[in-house]
């Protein structure tokens, strides 16, 4: 009897807790009205998001899923600049809320129309993000991510030559998957602590030249074997191992450096940690 | 506005609009938007000198949808059973409602509990509250939509603006009772008072008790540092004070800037500030023993007996000592200036003693130094006489070998 009533309190006190912790679904669209170019920027404080090419009949989609006793939907479209602000910004009470992870996950999918150049700027708080970029045309990229897992990647060839891809990432887990196929002429990419994966496989169509900062973490490039690498090293109190590469003064070539149309220049500063490389066909 | 101008207003609109000529090679959907449109604006004007408008709400941003929805909450709570809202240059409908695909709609249109079928040409923002949104083929929202608990379906139509959905289960419901938050009476709120200082200084005890089990020495030399350099304890506990966040801010600078410090850097915040919480609280600790133990000595030394003089009962008695400064507040708090400076006056003594207290740890380098304690008692003073007479350590073991108690003792 007793057991049986302590029982039910406790359902009855779960139950009102989880109908407290609601999370809300929201959705944005615009259509496209044969717009050429979009300048998007897509700030999300904390939770999943999922970006991807969408339908060509939209310029951009945001479907997501939030806490709204903790953040508000951000989306605003400003028909002058062609831009637009999507995303979660954080509201109210503040702290950490201490309930299950998966109860109160907020999620968001975005996706933006292949039709426009698209000019893309993620601000990233503590997220696990997953960023598909191949099919859409973007010409310029700039992520700033806190403490976040993230994975962006150019499954097929950007649609256009991007001028500059920015990535800035503090605690983090970082994968940058097929920058072969970003048509970037520059790649910046800066790090505070964690693990950074560079993978520069894909189409190649040009020239790139790559800087990259590291803090303290593991720094893994991936690079093919088609393509002219030279690299320079500025290391503090970091492991590197030039495999594949010959010295050649402060520079670091491949034997095909001098051989091949395209090259990728890349200039490392590391300051504790390892550079790891490893060489794809 | 007295009546006689808004019917002046109302007829000079009336004139303005009505009688303006059509061309003859006007087409008829032309001539239809028209009407509709002199339709609309005598209702706008006729509903603004009807006077009670209701609630106003503005579609023109629906950037911010959720604040749009506490708005519209308001709103829509009737009042004498009657909702009224105003839309500045548009409608509000309650029910479905539906735009033919002859028709033209100019300005805002808010519809509540239904949906919104939309045929023709609506030029404005488009809200729905409870209801879908369904755009049939060849319709169009020249602005935004918004649809609060509902679905947008767009099965062909055309929209100028930005899209959005809110689920919204609970805009129409009966806003929940709100209460404004009752006054308390005198007794429930020095009941409230009471339960509130009563669970502090219990917590309190605990960790004393705590600190007497585990750090016995520790907080013996920081008591008896409170007892014997009162003064210098406070001062350097408020130099502590202020020196708590530059000292903070060299430290996390100093790290940050040294390559290896960055990563001891979580590590030497998190004790620093263990150190702090440790140093206030074992402090303000400290100074109830030393009020305790100084309480039951003088009462030991008047004859009464004590059954067992020892930290424990220091601490508690202390810790009761600073709870009456409380009590007073607790129990007086509720009156409305004599409350307010019974609060000041608890605060104050509290701060002087906590000070005094985070001095003496400093002082003490947290009860490990004895050199402002008092212990060091010269080797004339350790006669047998005194050592027969006096305790060995504490407070009055410093202060004993005085000219008066040479005196009464001849």
């Amino acid at each position: 009897m007793l057991r049986g009533a302590a029982l039910a309190a406790v359902l009855l006190a779960w139950g009102s807790t989880a109908q407290a912790q609601t999370m809300r679904p929201f959705g944005t669209f615009r259509q496209w009205h044969g717009e050429t170019r979009l300048t998007a920027r897509l700030e999300y404080a904390a939770g999943l998001l999922r970006v991807a090419p969408g339908s060509g009949s939209q310029l951009y989609r945001m479907d997501l899923s939030y806490d709204d006793s903790r953040y508000v939907p951000i989306s605003d479209f400003d028909q002058q600049s062609g831009s637009v602000v999507l995303g979660l910004k954080p509201e109210g009470q503040g702290g950490v809320r201490v309930v299950s992870r998966e109860q109160l996950r907020q999620t968001a999918t975005v996706a933006f129309s292949p039709r426009v150049d698209l000019s893309l700027a993620l601000a990233l708080g503590a997220t696990e993000t997953d960023v598909e970029l191949g099919g859409l045309s973007v010409s310029n990229l700039a992520v700033k991510t806190g403490a976040s897992r993230a994975v962006i990647r150019f499954s097929q060839p950007n649609g256009t030559r991007c001028g500059l891809a920015a990535i800035s990432a503090g605690a983090a887990e970082v994968s940058l998957l097929g920058l072969g196929n970003s048509r970037c002429d520059e790649i910046e990419f800066e790090g505070g602590v964690g693990k950074v994966f560079l993978d520069f496989s894909g189409t190649w169509s040009s020239s790139s030249r790559v800087e990259v900062k590291m803090a303290v973490g593991e720094l893994t490039l991936r690079l093919p074997r088609t393509v002219g690498v030279r690299m320079r090293m500025d290391k503090f109190l970091a492991s590197f191992e030039p495999v594949g590469l010959v010295r050649r003064g402060e520079w670091f070539e491949s034997r095909n450096y001098g051989s091949t149309d395209r090259h990728l220049n890349l200039d490392l500063t590391a300051a504790m940690g390892g550079v790891n490389v490893e060489w794809v066909k | 506005m007295p009546a006689s101008k808004q019917l002046l207003a109302l007829v000079t609109l009336l004139i303005a609009v009505a009688p303006r000529p059509l061309p003859a090679e006007t087409p008829i959907d032309s001539m239809v938007s028209e009407a509709i449109g002199l339709v609309s604006r005598v209702r706008t004007l006729v509903r603004h000198v009807g006077g009670s408008q209701g609630q106003t709400i503005n579609l023109d941003d629906l950037s911010r949808p959720t604040l749009l929805e506490s708005r519209l909450r308001l709103a829509l709570q009737p009042s004498n059973g009657e909702l009224r809202i105003t839309i500045p240059g548009g409608t509000a409908r309650r029910g479905d409602f539906s735009l033919g695909s002859s028709e033209n709609l100019t300005g805002h249109l808010l519809v509540i509990d239904g949906k919104a079928d939309i045929y023709g040409h609506l030029t404005g923002n488009l809200v729905t509250v409870q209801g879908d949104v369904i755009l049939h083929p060849g319709g169009v929202v020249s602005g935004d939509v918004l649809a609060l608990g509902g679905e947008v379906q767009d099965q062909g139509g055309e929209i100028g603006g930005e899209v959005r959905t809110l689920k919204s289960s609970t805009l129409l419901a009966p806003a929940a009772a709100t209460t404004a938050p009752q006054a308390l009476s005198p007794i429930q709120s020095v009941l409230r008072r009471v339960a509130g200082v009563t669970g502090v200084f219990l917590t309190l005890l605990v960790l004393g008790f705590g600190l007497v089990m585990f750090g016995r020495q520790n907080l013996e030399i920081v008591s008896d540092t409170v007892s014997h350099s009162f003064g210098r304890a406070f001062l350097a506990g408020l130099l502590g004070q202020i020196l708590l966040l530059p000292t903070f801010g060299m430290l996390v600078v100093g790290l940050i800037l040294s390559v290896a410090g960055i990563l001891l850097l979580p590590f030497a915040v998190a004790v620093f500030g263990l150190l702090t919480v440790l140093g206030v609280v074992g402090g303000f600790l400290a100074v109830a023993h030393a009020m305790g133990e100084t309480y039951i000595r003088r009462r030991m030394a008047l004859g009464v007996m004590i059954g067992s003089p020892n930290s424990y009962r220091y601490v508690l008695l202390g810790l009761g000592g600073l709870a009456s400064v409380w009590a007073a507040w607790a129990l007086f708090g509720w009156v409305p200036v004599a409350g307010s400076i019974v609060w000041g006056a608890a605060f104050f003594v509290t701060w002087l003693l906590g000070t005094a207290g985070f001095g003496a740890a400093l002082l003490s380098r947290g009860g490990v130094r004895e050199s402002f304690a008092g212990r060091l008692l010269p080797p004339e003073a350790l006669t047998d006489e005194y050592l027969w007479a006096t305790p060995q350590f504490g407070v009055p073991a410093a202060r004993r070998p005085g000219p008066q108690s040479r005196s009464r003792g001849a």
